[in-house]
């Protein structure tokens, strides 16, 4: 055997001892990890680790030799090829598997050590409502997750739509991530006729974290003490009944929107300044009813100032023991509002998944459920595929319901 | 394992795994490449991987020859470098390969069943 073959038959054994340790260590931690979901993230989040990663890059080199060598042993020995042309053949199969391998690691490195700064959320909607009170909630939790500050930015306007913009034009390095409420995602393209965002095109979905009902309400002295006393009500005198809404495009008014529709009823829209002010007017019995988020008109309803007739949701909502679903009355009606994160367009799909592993385990903390809880929202924390197959969903109902209920703003 | 006819079987063992194995493991890296790419969950990886016997019957087929290489491989190794022969070291890597087989097999049963 030349010398150079010597080398080529030593790196050859010396990687083969390598991969022989490795493989029984690789096929336990599999066989582990795959024995449910549960485990197979909790498997993939391990293998972010910086010195996991080193190791499966030790791993690919290691393989990259032995079939290097191995290749050359298979063609000397059964094919005879000239020294020259062996080398090459082999090298081609080993470069090949070794650029193929850290191909596939170094697109899941992008993940990898993110995040190394600050992390912004934009929430298209001032402090205090539900929107920023969500993104406040488990952005607490993340920071614990990822070691790094998040910060919260408000910005408000154009019914979400001022911070749709911006977060659309952010640099799509995971380092600005948009916190919107569903509307803001699958109700203004169908509502304004002139949007300076595409929620289809400009974001990626990531995760919804929580999702709420809204709650019909009347003033305490109002003589409809059912939803159907409601509807009847409004069959009798079309066009007589108002509701009022936080504003032209908000979840509120188009909870309002899908409910007139779904009842077959005509009642008059009255927008306010946002959600208090629309239940103040309500308790004051300026408008006869309200779609209100459970978080803003639970306070009022267990005050005594406005009567609760019925949820959105399809069953009794825990928030409000006793209140009956809509759906009751008319079945199969369910109108859920939500508040989840997307992504600018061309953010590292590992960064996305990692904000979405993250974001589902920070919501299965007990104290964050009981936060919210509390403010009458339901963690979600659903997959990006899932909730890109439910925006679409929800995009066609709202496309429906504001053509039928001819809602556009110009 | 000794005798001329035995190292033959052996010799032919080691290159016909060898061979399976190069071919399988850049099909193993072109699936890696796609899931990893994709970004695929674990519910996603797992729900495509179960119930297809066809990547059942390739993983498969990829332990059976990673249990047969390695331990033909080693038995070189452990000869030339520390001088290991005979009986003990054969049944040692008999079960070496009995164990390589039953892990690879739970992982591949894992995934695919």
């Amino acid at each position: 055997m030349s010398r150079g073959g010597r080398y080529y038959a030593l790196a050859h054994r010396i990687s083969g001892v390598a991969l022989a340790l490795f493989l029984p260590l690789h096929f336990w931690a599999l066989g582990q990890a795959l024995e449910g979901e549960a485990r197979l993230e909790s498997f993939l989040r391990w293998t972010e680790q910086p010195w996991v990663r080193a190791s499966e890059w030790a791993i690919v080199l290691a393989l990259a030799i032995h079939l290097f060598g191995g290749v050359r042993i298979l063609m000397i020995e059964f094919l005879s090829w000239r020294n020259w042309l062996k080398n090459l053949g082999a090298a081609s199969v080993g470069a090949a598997l070794a650029f193929g391998l850290l191909f596939a690691l170094s697109s899941g490195a992008h993940a990898q050590g993110w995040p190394q700064k600050p992390v912004k959320f934009i929430v298209p909607f001032p402090p205090g409502g539900a929107t920023d009170i969500s993104a406040r909630l488990v952005a607490q939790k993340l920071q614990e997750i990822w070691g790094q500050t998040i910060v919260i930015e408000n910005r408000g306007g154009a019914a979400g739509g001022i911070g749709a913009q911006e977060a659309a034009r952010a640099a799509p390095d995971g380092y600005t991530l948009f916190f919107p409420s569903g509307s803001v995602m699958t109700a203004n393209q169908h509502v304004y006729a002139k949007l300076n965002y595409d929620p289809d095109k400009d974001f990626i979905p990531v995760t919804k974290v929580v999702m709420g009902p809204q709650v019909l309400v009347v003033p305490a002295n109002s003589p409809y003490r059912t939803v159907k006393e409601l509807i009847d009500a409004a069959k009798a005198q079309p066009g007589k009944l108002t509701f009022g809404h936080a504003g032209i495009g908000s979840q509120t008014h188009l909870a309002a929107e899908n409910f007139v529709n779904a009842a077959g009823i005509d009642a008059v829209q009255v927008p306010y300044k946002g959600e208090g002010p629309a239940l103040t007017a309500l308790v004051g019995g300026e408008t006869h009813f309200v779609l209100s988020n459970v978080a803003a008109a639970v306070g009022h309803v267990n005050g005594g100032r406005l009567r609760a007739l019925g949820v959105t949701s399809k069953t009794e909502f825990a928030a409000l023991p006793g209140v009956p679903p809509i759906a009751k009355t008319l079945p199969g009606f369910e109108n859920v509002g939500w508040f989840g994160i997307v992504a600018p367009a061309g953010t590292p799909k590992e960064i996305v998944q990692k904000v979405y592993r993250d974001t589902k385990k920070a919501l299965e903390s007990t104290e964050l459920k009981a936060r919210f809880f509390v403010q009458g929202l339901v963690p979600v924390g659903n997959s990006p595929e899932e909730m890109a197959r439910e925006m679409r969903e929800e995009s066609q109902l709202w496309a429906r319901v504001v053509r039928e209920r001819k809602i556009v703003v110009k | 394992m000794t005798g001329m006819r035995g190292e033959t079987l052996l010799w032919i063992a080691q290159r016909a795994s060898a061979a399976v194995l190069a071919l399988a493991v850049l099909v193993h890296l072109a699936t890696m490449t796609y899931a990893v790419q994709g970004g695929l969950t674990a519910a996603e990886i797992l729900g495509r991987t179960r119930g297809s016997l066809a990547w059942l019957a390739f993983y498969s087929l990829f332990v059976a020859a990673a249990a047969v290489h390695a331990p033909i491989g080693l038995r070189a190794v452990l000869a030339e470098w520390f001088g290991w022969r005979g009986r003990s070291r054969d049944a040692v890597l008999a079960v070496f390969a009995a164990l390589l087989a039953a892990m690879g097999m739970r992982a591949v049963f894992a995934v695919f069943a």
